[in-house]
This record gives C-alpha cells, structure tokens and sequence, in this order.
C-alpha cells in the first residue's frame, strides 16, 4: 500500500507553444480524481529564470512529497528541474519530468487526441514517481598519480604534460632505453627534419628537466599484473636486472674489451657487446648486460669489463631486478606499434631486402654502415627499389598504414643525395600524403614511380647483369638494393596491455578505443587512457597529440582534492537474491561486474558503471535494481500508461 | 501502445520528429530508459498483460549503442519476444523491434504511423488470439 502524500503537477505552456495545442484545463479535469490528488500550476516558461525562482518558492511553501513536470524534454531540462527541487529543499530524485511537447504537442493530430494522450503520459508519471527512490550522490576520493605504459613520444609527452602540472608520474618502458621507435630516425617526414634535433630535447626534459622531480623512469620494465579501478589502480611492475647501477658514468669503456657478443636487433645488422647501449646516442646514457651472452653471467671467469670500467661500484653482478607496486589514479596506454614481421613472396630470404625501419638504421650516422648507403657485401647498390604497400591493402593486411608512402618519399629523397646517380624507383598501389606540408616532399619527388596491382604481380629476375623487380608486361624495375614498406602492426607491448585491462582490440589488433571519433584517447574502461599507435596506425605528429589528449583526460578527470561525484543511476547487486550464476559478469561494457569468490556474488562499482541497465534485464534472478529505472518504476510507468 | 525508446537515439530521434512537426499517433506511450538494453523480456509481456495492443522497441543501430553493446541485447531479446509472445496467445506482429537514430526523425513518425495502421487492422488482442505456431 503506497503512502499517500502531496503530489505537485507543473504545467508549462512554454509561452504558448504547448497550450496552443493543449487544453491543460481538460488535463486538469480528468486527473482531478487521481488517487495522487495532485496539485496543479501553471506557469508560462518554467525553465526561465525568474520563474525557476517563483517555482521553488511555491516548492518551498507547499513541501510536496512527489513533483511532475509536464513541459519538454528531460534531455532538455531534466537537469534544471532537479536543480530546482534541490534548491527547493526537497530531493531532486522525486521528480519526474514528462514530455508533452516534443513528444505530444508537436506531433498529435488534434488537441482531443493530444489531451488523451498527455493523460497518460502524466497517469505513468504519478504512478512512477510514487516509487523513485531518494538517491545520494556518494563522494569518493582519488589518487592523482599516473602510470604511463610506454615510453615513446606519446608517452614521453603525456609525462611531461603532466609532469608540467605537477602530477606524479611513473613511466614504464620495456626496453632499456627511451623514445620507442623514431629516436632510430635520423631523418623525420614531412621535413625531413633531423630525428635527434627533435626528440633529445624532449628526452633530456623528462630525464633531468625541471619537472623530472615528478616523473619515475623505470627502464627494462613491464606491468604484469593490474588491480583495483579508476581513481585507486595498483600496477605491479618486474623490472629485469640491468646490472649496471646509478654510479655508471656512461663512458663505454666497457664494451670496449668485452669478449662476447650478440647480433643487434635494434640497429639489424652488426653486433653487440654483451655489456653494451642499443646503440650510440641512446638514453638513459648507460649500458645494460645480456644475460645470455654475458660470460660472467654464465658462470665462467671474466672481469673484462669491471678492470675498464673507472668508477667502483657501477657494475651489480647480482643484480636480480625487482618487483615494484605502483598505486595510481590514472593510466595512459602508450605502447605503440612495429612493422609486420617477417617478408612476404617473392621477397624473402634475399640479400639486400630490407623492411622500412631496417632500411632507417642504414639510413642513419650511428647505424650499422655509419649512414652510407651500402649492400651486405659492402659495396654500394647502382639503384634503389622502395616497395610502398608491401603487404597491406591485401591478404596480409587489410588497411593502409597512412605513414609508408610520406616514408618512401622520404627515403627516396635521402637515398638520392646519398648516392649521386643512384636510379630510385618507387613501386606504388596505391599513394597516401595528405595535407599541406606533405606536399612539398610529393613535388620535390624525382623517383621513378611504377604502379602495381598486388604483390603477386611482383618477381624478382637475377642475372650476371643485376638484380630486377619484374612485373607484368615488360617492366622491370633495377633494385640492387630493396626496401619494403611494411604494414604497422600492433607491438608486443600493445596486445599485452589489450590482454592485461581485457580491452577488447579492433579486428586489427589494436586497442578500441571509448568512441572512434570521438573518444580516441580513451578506452571503454574509466582511468586508463590511450596514446600513439597503440590506437592504430599513425605518425609522430599524431603520436605528440595523442600523448597529451590522453594527459589532458587524466587532467580533468584527476583533479587534486576533488572528490570523484558518483551518478546515483546506477546498477545495484542485492547480494540475498543473487544467486551466483555470473551472467551479469561479461554483460557489462565497461567491465563494471565482478565477480567476489567469497562471498559468492556479484558486485557493481558504481563509480565504473554507468547505469545503461543491460546487467539488470540480464540477471535472471532479478537482482539487480536499476536505481532511477527500477523494475517497479516501469511496471508502474506501464501501468499508469495502459489504464 | 507503448513505445520503449532510449535516451541516445530513438527517443532523441522522437524528439526530432517533435522539432519537425512530423505526425506521430497518440496511440502511441512513450516509455523513456536509457538504454534499450534495459528492456527485461518480462516488461514487454507485463505490457500486453497490461493491456497494450502493440508493444515497440526502437533501438540504436548495430554499433551505435551509447553504452557499447546494449542494443544487440536487446535486439537477441526481441528475437525470444517474437517467438515467445504467441505462446501466450498474442500475434507476434504485435511486438516490434526497430533500429531508429537520433537523427530519424522521419524513420520514427514512418515506424510508429506503420505499427499504429497494421495494429488497428488486427483489432484488439483478445478477439484476435492465436495459437502457439501463430494462427
């Protein structure tokens, strides 16, 4: 038995636009006899500010139990008209606001049938407001801190961005330096300007700038393990021994007299010391052991590098790493992507092909050559084939990686005035360089440029005479030396962290984002935010911008000394009617359910869910309440609606 | 008959038809969730317990939803509804399951003048009973 008490009605004419159509004295007529015995007033613009102030007065003298607003829509005004309650004293979840104008006055055909229908529509909403139950908003508090996965540009950057306003920050890099994949660039499109010139600046701020006091690097790390939520996140971190400590000058006296080595994948050709950088330039300036190929390390006797090294105490042979907890509120995905491993028919096991990144190390002053352009049997190649495509568009790849062809333009350009007379041919499906400043590189092109279909209509011919691309017909393009630009993948790091935060991926791999437009930088999942190519494919510039969109999320989302306000519309497990079936589990979008093995039920975080329902109408039990959208609500809603 | 609309799309494409002027039957009750996820199977047979001559759902398109996925909930839901609301007695035709944008204004006025036409041919549910297979 519903406790009786005062029901206010609020009808707007909005100035005429509604009662033109409506006579609110019929709608009066027949509620009259309601069981609610509601108490009506009129006003001309209820959402104008004197008559807000009017209003509340009203409110605030008769103190009803329940309000309904007939007037526009609640996606208008649902939100002035709670205001109103609240400033009235009285909670803002008794009110119920129902739609007659867009929804009534506008589109019915005569006043007669629009009557009949507002009744109703104001029958359901005094059946419904009967039942809405008195919400709180809870307050809940949040850490500051973020951790940022990956340290490339998008990372870097969302650091020092945030660093700069006072955050703290820990950035987490798996490899033993920083700057991901262009800090290997010595050239940058569309400018082509100088990779190092760019990049070092910002490294040399996040390592020993003024605002490095707010940033942790941890090199040769990764997070294996993530707990807790937005706002409270516990990361757990394996850091694998460098067994170099901070006392290491970065002299490289070391690597010097080490006699094991190891092939260089970063720079793809050459060797390593066993105690060595990755390469010359790299940061943070000091070198790392291989375990594997360390001798020392290995059991056997060797102290090559320690009687080099000047400063006592730079090596730690005992080094085992270290698990570290990291407690953030925040967490900002920035583990990019890498070329598509491996190359395709008719391309592999060949001398002389090398993948787009490979071809950037050759390309480069501390790369393996030195930045001469040189074969394998380092004698110089007399042409140049860029392969632009080289996998995508196709069986390999679906989509076009946007940042090959600005590259191959690029590399034909470097190679040119590297070699004097060397024959550049670019092999293009199709070509991609949008934008302004990439028009320059396009008109100052002077590669012979050839189209092909796919890359079965590609062989290669070798003879005495050299080495050939054939395509159908009679072209062959010379390629002592081949270069393939190769889909953009997502990395190692990326579908880890898709694994780790169950974030679903696109059909590509890459990490989806909250919305493809919209909400790029962000995941589905609240308080961990997405920077660089681990959304997708893209180039620095976007890499810059993203890093700090995704800086500029965790900003406002993380406000130092604001609480986090949590919508009271949310889902609601009663854990007596649960019965432990965990249908509602994977239902959730925003992985808001989970699943407590103790006591056996479900749980709804309010702060992760945001109250769209689907867990309630799935939970075959019932047990879950909407909270402003109860069962009850919309049985009454109907009922009052059908009478 | 009563129309579960979501806030993001349908009901918001309802209330752009409103904008227009465009023509709506006010047979029609809208009842306003915020996702049409939300629709529980049991609401929509309460409904014709109720009384309801026809009942709708109008959901985002596939891929739209605002909260992900909750319109292919309840589009999986409406194919059960289909199958399930002749065993009690009533012609599945009575029960409609929609995909209407917040931009189709036109969509929402057509769907609802449609539904509005074809339940009045049938007349009301308890002179036009039929059996489990649907006759």
């Amino acid at each position: 038995m519903r406790t009786p008490g005062k029901t206010a009605v609020i009808l707007c004419t909005c100035s005429g636009i509604i009662s033109e159509k409506l006579d609110w004295a019929q709608v009066q007529l027949a509620l009259a006899s309601h069981w609610t015995q509601p108490l009506f007033r009129i006003d001309e613009l209820a959402c104008g500010a004197d008559n807000l102030t009017a209003l509340g007065q009203w409110l605030q003298a008769e103190q009803p139990d329940r309000v309904v607003v007939a007037a526009c829509s609640p996606r208008e005004h649902e939100k002035t008209f709670r205001g109103l309650m609240q400033d009235a004293g009285l909670n803002p979840w008794f009110m119920q606001l129902v739609n007659v104008r867009e929804q009534a006055a506008w589109v019915t055909d005569t006043p007669a049938h629009t009557a009949q229908k507002v009744v109703r529509l104001l029958s359901a909403a005094l059946e419904r407001v009967w039942l809405q139950e008195p919400l709180e908003e809870r307050r809940m508090p949040v850490r500051t801190e973020v951790a940022i996965i990956g340290a490339g540009p998008a990372g870097m950057q969302a650091a020092l961005t945030l660093a700069r306003a006072g955050r703290k920050v820990t950035l987490i890099e798996r490899e033993p330096f920083i700057g991901g994949l262009p800090v290997r660039f010595e050239e940058l499109f569309p400018n082509l300007e100088c990779g190092p010139c760019l990049l070092e600046p910002v490294m040399a701020d996040l390592l020993h700038g003024t605002e490095s006091e707010h940033m942790k690097l941890l090199t040769l790390a990764s997070v294996t393990e993530v707990k807790g939520s937005f706002g409270n996140w516990i990361l757990t971190v394996k850091q694998r021994p460098r067994f170099v400590t901070d006392a290491c000058i970065g002299c490289m006296m070391c690597a010097l007299p080490c006699p094991a080595k190891r092939p260089n994948g970063w720079n793809v050709a050459g060797e390593l010391s066993a105690v060595d950088v990755a390469f010359m330039g790299s940061l943070p300036n000091l070198p790392f052991v291989d375990e594997r190929t360390c001798l020392k390390l290995q059991g056997e006797p060797c102290d090559a590098c320690l009687s080099e090294c000047p400063v006592p105490g730079a090596f730690d042979f005992d080094d085992a790493g270290r698990e570290l907890i990291i407690e953030a509120g925040a967490i900002i995905l920035a583990t990019g992507a890498v070329e598509l491993e491996g190359l395709p028919v008719p391309f592999s096991g060949l001398e002389n092909v090398v993948p787009a990144y490979a071809f950037e190390r050759l390309l480069s002053m501390n790369g393996p050559t030195g930045g001469e352009l040189l074969k394998h049997d380092g004698s110089k190649p007399q042409s140049l084939a860029i392969v632009q495509c080289a996998g995508s568009l196709d069986g390999e790849v679906a989509y076009c990686s946007g940042t090959c062809c600005k590259a191959a333009l690029k590399y034909a350009h470097i190679a040119a005035v590297k070699e004097e007379g060397l024959t550049v041919t670019r092999l293009v499906r199709d070509m991609v360089v949008p934008g302004v400043e990439a028009a320059q590189l396009l008109r100052q092109d002077h590669a012979q440029v050839v189209r092909y279909g796919g890359m079965k209509d590609l062989g290669v011919e070798v003879n005495p005479n050299g080495r050939w691309i054939t395509l159908p017909g009679e072209t062959r393009v010379p390629a002592d030396l081949i270069v393939l630009c190769r889909p953009i993948v997502p990395s190692q790091g990326t579908t880890a962290a898709s694994l780790l935060f169950e974030l679903d991926t696109n059909g590509a791999g890459f990490i989806a984002p909250l919305h493809t437009l919209s909400g790029s930088c962000t995941s589905p999942l609240k308080g961990v935010y997405l920077a660089g190519a681990c959304r997708g494919p893209g180039d620095i510039r976007e890499a810059f911008a993203t890093g700090t969109a995704a800086a500029g999320f965790a900003l406002s989302d993380l406000v130092e000394g604001r609480d986090l306000v949590v919508d009271p519309q949310v889902a609601v497990v009663d854990p007596e009617a649960c019965s432990g079936c965990r249908t509602c589990v994977p239902v959730c979008p925003y992985q808001a359910i989970s699943w407590k093995p103790e006591e056996k039920v479900a749980e709804v975080a309010d702060f992760l869910c945001r109250g769209c329902g689907t867990c309630v109408a799935a939970c075959p039990s019932g047990a879950i309440t909407g909270q402003g959208f109860s069962r009850d609500m919309l049985r009454a809603e109907l009922g009052g609606a059908l009478s | 008959m009563v129309a579960f609309l979501c806030n993001w799309c349908s009901y918001a494409g309802a209330d752009k038809a409103g904008m227009n002027q465009l023509p709506v039957p006010h047979e029609v009750t809208v009842i306003r969730v915020m996702c049409s996820g939300r629709v529980e199977p049991t609401l929509v047979l309460e409904a014709f317990q109720k009384g309801a001559d026809g009942v709708m759902v109008l959901a985002c398109h596939p891929g739209d939803c605002h909260y992900k996925e909750g319109n292919l909930r309840a589009f999986c839901r409406a194919e059960l509804l289909q199958r399930l609301v002749p065993q009690l007695g009533i012609d599945s035709a009575r029960f409609k399951f929609d995909y209407v944008s917040a931009a189709e204004a036109e969509k929402f006025s057509q769907v609802t003048l449609e539904f509005v036409t074809s339940i009045r041919a049938l007349g009301s549910p308890a002179t036009s009973l039929v059996d489990p297979h649907g006759n």
